[in-house]
């Protein structure tokens, strides 16, 4: 296994912002925004985020807001709340929130439907993981007090399975990413109490298998990026004991590429930057050496949180 | 001489023009080319002649009906694109877009401002050329949410049923080639919530949806995005329907054990059966509910068939956990008595027993799936003593310790004796 690769890693990701001229990553441009957050925050995580210019990339994200006050994937593209949430996060991992006009974004709030739940735009596809982005990006702008907290908390719960776990609506098939982002917003507006730990933790912890991978819903392979969702969610809740530490740590270090950096979703597969997120992120939830601690709820390095709340 | 992306695109434009029924739609190596027009030159019937005519003369009014043919190939309503072609015509499929989304959109702000400042028909091309471009798009590129929302925006402006029928299409062909595509699965939701209200013939919509998500499904093992799309549908469903689903999706189930999104389909549907028959007075009356009973019963039986038959399927074992806590909390005999001692036997509890005894006992074979089941069997006893009442709590405490569950565990899944002290503490 080895250790972590930190320096190719950072090679790698500033490699794929480069390639441009194959169909696989021009197929990936609507969804740049989101992108730009792995990769930076990933950046960060192991201490090189001064690697990137920050002048170009705050300029390109900002050149991605709409008047509505939301952001779209790329130049050009819809705003979407996925990709106002990444939008805010990176310029938060720059320290450039004062870019931010936060009245505006905070417009978001006109997103909250009736029934407390959260929609990603004005077409009104409604998700938990949309009512996750929500509170995160108004938390980070101060703003929490502009929607119905009671009512969105409401919501989550009323999301929740007979098994403990979530899904994306009332009745929706538990799903490790949606668990997350459920367990991430009840976290962000202190109602941790409305999960039954025991039965959650009990779902998350068999999502481990034999290899030490975690796996996002039973009978699937295991994969790195749930490293990160059943991990931050297990010590969200506190229940990070009830699988082994050592054999995740193991089997998300067999997953690097050694020789040319990145990490895949499980050992031997292609490398990409979404994974390598995941996999750096579950690394730093593990408090492997020389990497910065991440956030489990708001999913960005400790310090930059501790800047947000804390600064002056 | 190599084509430009924009001729590329008109050729594919000029595909669906002659052929919209289009049902399908898959990326192509070059190599496979030949084996495709081979085989189309032996199974060809009129009709599609009639079809391959058409294209052909458009593409050789061009003069390129030669490189046409290494870069699609149209039969039977299916469409194959050339890999090596893709990059040049996305690019000119995503220019050929955005170009026309920028016109539509300042045409758009213009008229609301001035008023109708040009001739109907130019907003009717301007709306035509964006309709083509985001289909080829979307085609390219399953998730461009830009693409799908500027499609809601022309449909939801004319309100024409035909056109909303179109993107039903239009997304059920996306997803032939990307079941996973999440935009496509979300674009359906939307049109069917827009016409749920004036649609004459719902029910047989619904239907024809569910099939289409069974038939992703078979294709796509554990679908989370399709899946989901078909437990949002049973909102719309009443109890007849619900009934039926449950029933026809029993044979798939049953061949798919490992496919948990199935079995949580069908958790919902009985949890809908439950939820229509509480109320109404009719419905109160006990032949009622043992007919509940009873269909609880047997999709008990079902799945206890279903894990044996398949030795070591998680799935199966969670679907059981969700039929037994159910039972618990509404059939269990006595539940609320305080009568358990160590000789209290309850019917449904010994089956229980009986069965994760029989698992139990093949731990010694080196098979992994039995080595598995064994430890489903340790975990779903651990999961009746958490949900049983208290006092009969501990009579399962006694039971476990008696079937030295721990040291199982302990000996094949290390990882969850944590859990295991945790629960029995």
């Amino acid at each position: 296994m080895g250790e972590l690769a930190t320096d190719k890693h950072v090679k790698y990701i500033l490699s794929v912002e480069k390639r441009k001229d194959d169909f696989e990553s021009v197929v990936m441009e609507h969804l740049r925004m989101n992108g730009a957050y792995w990769g930076l925050t990933a950046l960060d995580l192991m201490g090189k985020l001064d690697a990137v210019d920050v002048d170009e990339v705050v300029s390109w994200v900002m050149s991605c807001q709409h008047d509505s006050g939301g952001f779209g994937g790329n130049v050009g593209h819809d705003p979407h709340i996925l990709y106002t949430l990444s939008a805010v996060q990176v310029l938060a991992l720059f320290d450039k929130m004062d870019l931010i006009d936060s009245d505006k974004v905070t417009n978001i709030v006109g997103l909250q439907n009736e029934d407390g739940s959260f929609s990603g735009d004005m077409w009104g596809e409604v998700d938990t993981r949309f009512s996750y982005i929500a509170i995160c990006c108004l938390s980070i702008l101060h703003r929490l007090d502009r929607i119905s907290v009671e009512k969105a908390v409401k919501y989550i719960i009323s999301c929740k399975n007979m098994d403990g776990g979530f899904g994306c609506t009332p009745g929706g098939e538990s799903h490790s990413g949606q668990i997350f982002c459920c367990v991430g917003a009840l976290a962000l507006t202190g109602s941790l109490d409305l999960v039954d730990k025991d039965l959650l933790g009990w779902w998350l912890c068999e999502r481990q298998v034999k290899s030490g991978g975690l796996n996002g819903r039973p009978e699937k392979l295991p994969d790195v990026c749930y490293s990160w969702w059943v991990l931050s969610s297990l010590i969200m809740i506190d229940r990070v004991h009830w699988i082994s530490k050592e054999k995740l740590t193991k089997f998300i270090l067999d997953c690097q590429d050694k020789e040319k950096g990145g990490i895949s979703d499980r050992p031997d597969d292609a490398v990409d930057v979404f994974h390598t997120y995941f996999g750096v992120a579950g690394l730093s939830l593990l408090e492997y050496p020389g990497l910065k601690p991440i956030d489990p709820a708001y999913a960005l390095p400790v310090d930059v949180v501790n800047r947000i709340f804390f600064k002056k | 001489m190599s084509q430009t992306g924009a001729d590329l695109l008109k050729q594919l434009e000029d595909i669906f023009e002659s052929d919209p029924l289009i049902d399908e739609v898959g990326f192509v190596h070059p190599s496979q080319f030949d084996l495709l027009n081979e085989e189309s030159s032996i199974s060809s019937n009129s009709s599609d002649k009639a079809i391959s005519q058409a294209t052909k003369s458009t593409a050789s009014s061009e003069g390129c009906s030669e490189q046409k043919n290494k870069s699609f190939w149209n039969k039977d309503h299916k469409l194959g694109i050339s890999t090596s072609i893709l990059l040049p015509l996305y690019k000119a499929a995503k220019l050929a877009f955005m170009t026309a989304l920028k016109q539509y959109k300042t045409y758009g702000n213009q008229s609301d401002e001035i008023g109708n400042w040009l001739p109907a028909s130019s907003s009717c091309d301007l709306q035509s050329i964006l309709m083509r471009h985001s289909r080829s798009l979307l085609l390219l590129s399953c998730d461009f949410m830009t693409a799908w929302n500027c499609r809601k925006l022309v449909v939801s402006k004319k309100q024409q049923h035909s056109m909303f029928l179109d993107e039903l299409h239009l997304s059920a062909l996306v997803i032939s080639y990307s079941p996973k595509s999440e935009q496509a699965w979300n674009h359906r939701r939307w049109v069917i919530k827009s016409i749920s209200a004036h649609c004459s013939d719902f029910k047989d919509l619904l239907r024809k949806e569910s099939e289409l998500v069974e038939k992703v499904a078979e294709r796509s093992k554990m679908n989370y995005r399709a899946w989901n799309h078909r437990c949002w549908l049973i909102s719309y469903m009443d109890q007849e329907q619900a009934v039926c689903e449950l029933k026809k999706s029993r044979s798939w189930a049953a061949l798919h054990v490992a496919d948990n999104c199935c079995l949580h389909y069908r958790s919902r549907l009985l949890l809908k059966m439950m939820e229509e028959s509480g109320g109404s007075e009719k419905n109160e009356s006990s032949g009622y509910k043992a007919d509940i009973k009873q269909a609880w019963k047997d999709e008990l039986d079902w799945n206890e068939t279903l894990i044996k038959r398949y030795v070591g399927r998680e799935a199966l074992w969670l679907y059981r956990r969700f039929l037994s806590m159910y039972w618990i909390n509404n059939f269990l005999s006595d539940s609320g008595g305080t009568s358990y001692n160590s000789n209290y036997c309850d019917p449904f509890l010994e089956n229980e027993f009986c069965l994760i005894d029989s698992c139990l006992a093949v731990q010694d074979n080196e098979f992994a799936d039995f080595q598995s089941q064994a430890v489903y069997a340790a975990s779903y006893m651990l999961w009746l003593k958490v949900q049983v009442p208290e006092p009969l709590g501990n009579v399962l405490r006694a039971k476990m310790r008696a079937m030295d569950l721990k040291t199982l565990v302990d000996n094949s899944y290390q990882e969850r004796s944590s859990l295991f002290n945790h629960f029995m503490s």
